[in-house]
């Protein structure tokens, strides 16, 4: 689970709310898309009930709530492609891979300390 | 170094666990808010693994009257010392 | 040093709007600069012109209003979390067709590329949060 050496940026933002039950997930994308779209390198590490947004068969809501997922998939439009999930959040939910909409590197303690040092400016959402 | 900012108390969410995970070495913790509760000498042991690193907001201890409960442990420091922490650190990451 | 700082707490209902001044009050004291304050979450309801609070608690406000007046940090709030809560300056209640407004100067609307410009043009930027 080591970090590929292209895990540096100038901003990494820090995902850690579910998806529906508040704004944080919908505003911390928001925040990773416009620094995108200013030409940062943006890094997205999905961490505790972060974790729950990458789920494949999310929808909206039945008040017509659009969640996370179709701005998940305008992410690689913006050339965010730096996807780190934490493992131990995902065993801790039962989540394996395949259950993902997008591919997301696992990531350790480790992994997250080097993550956070890599990049100029980490926020938290 | 990197200076975390903590605003949730170990007894209320799992947030600390991730502010811990996420320091490395030389990193330091500061406990604002209700965090505090952090300090006190019963639940400072959830702060172990970051010895001597461990610093709690003086204004926020004395708002809720914990001042004397607090652990030697944790470093006290005024607004002024939380300034000075926010200089030495090359940036900060907010944990709620 | 230069400063800057990402507000997402409410006034009143958290206590990340009060950490976040008194944070302020002590980095101008201690001789830095403090460039711009950015409201974004429900941090954007500290740009309520009619807030107004009992005469016995701080007002909120008139200290952000205050900062900006003493030591020209800018206020800006982020456009969009701003409409979607109700908060609109006279522009955008005309724009929108709304009467009255809830936004005006010092606060400024503006979009979220504020908040990218500040993290790269300050020192540090802090996240004060609910």
């Amino acid at each position: 689970m080591s970090l590929p050496s292209s895990g540096s940026g100038d901003l990494l933002v820090i995902l850690r709310h579910p998806p529906h039950g508040s704004s944080w997930l919908r505003e911390g994308l928001d925040v990773a898309l416009v620094a995108a779209a200013f030409g940062q390198a943006v890094s997205l590490l999905f961490q505790d009930e972060g974790v729950l947004a990458l789920l494949k068969e999310q929808q909206a809501g039945p008040l017509g709530q659009k969640g996370t997922a179709a701005t998940l998939d305008m992410l690689a439009m913006y050339d965010i492609e730096s996807l780190y999930i934490d493992a131990e959040a995902l065993n801790r939910f039962g989540l394996h891979a395949d259950t993902l909409q997008l591919p997301a590197t696992r990531v350790d303690a480790e992994a997250i300390k080097s993550l956070l040092n890599q990049h100029q400016q980490v926020l938290t959402f | 170094m990197i200076l975390h900012i903590l605003n949730r108390p170990p007894s209320h969410s799992r947030v600390y666990r991730q502010a811990l995970d996420a320091m490395a070495e030389h990193d330091r913790l500061l406990l604002i808010e209700d965090a505090v509760t952090g300090a006190l000498i019963s639940q400072v042991e959830h702060f172990q693994s970051i010895a001597g690193r461990l610093y709690v907001l003086q204004e926020d201890l004395v708002s809720r009257g914990l001042d004397s409960h607090c652990a030697e442990a944790a470093h006290i420091v005024d607004m002024e010392g939380f300034v000075r922490l926010t200089e030495e650190a090359e940036k900060t990451v907010s944990w709620y | 040093m230069r400063y800057g700082l990402l507000v997402m707490g409410a006034p009143y209902s958290s206590q990340a709007t009060h950490s976040a001044l008194r944070f302020a009050t002590a980095l101008l004291t201690q001789g830095h600069q403090l460039e711009s304050v950015f409201f974004y979450h429900d941090g954007v309801y500290n740009a309520a012109r009619h807030t107004a609070p009992p005469q016995d608690e701080p007002h909120l406000y008139d200290a952000w209003c205050a900062l900006h007046t003493e030591h020209g940090t800018q206020l800006h709030v982020c456009i969009a979390a701003a409409l979607r809560r109700g908060m609109l300056d006279a522009r955008e209640a005309e724009r929108h067709g709304k009467l009255g407004h809830s936004v005006e100067a010092p606060f400024e609307l503006t979009g979220l590329g504020q908040l990218i410009d500040l993290g790269q043009n300050v020192d540090r930027l802090l996240t004060f949060a609910p």
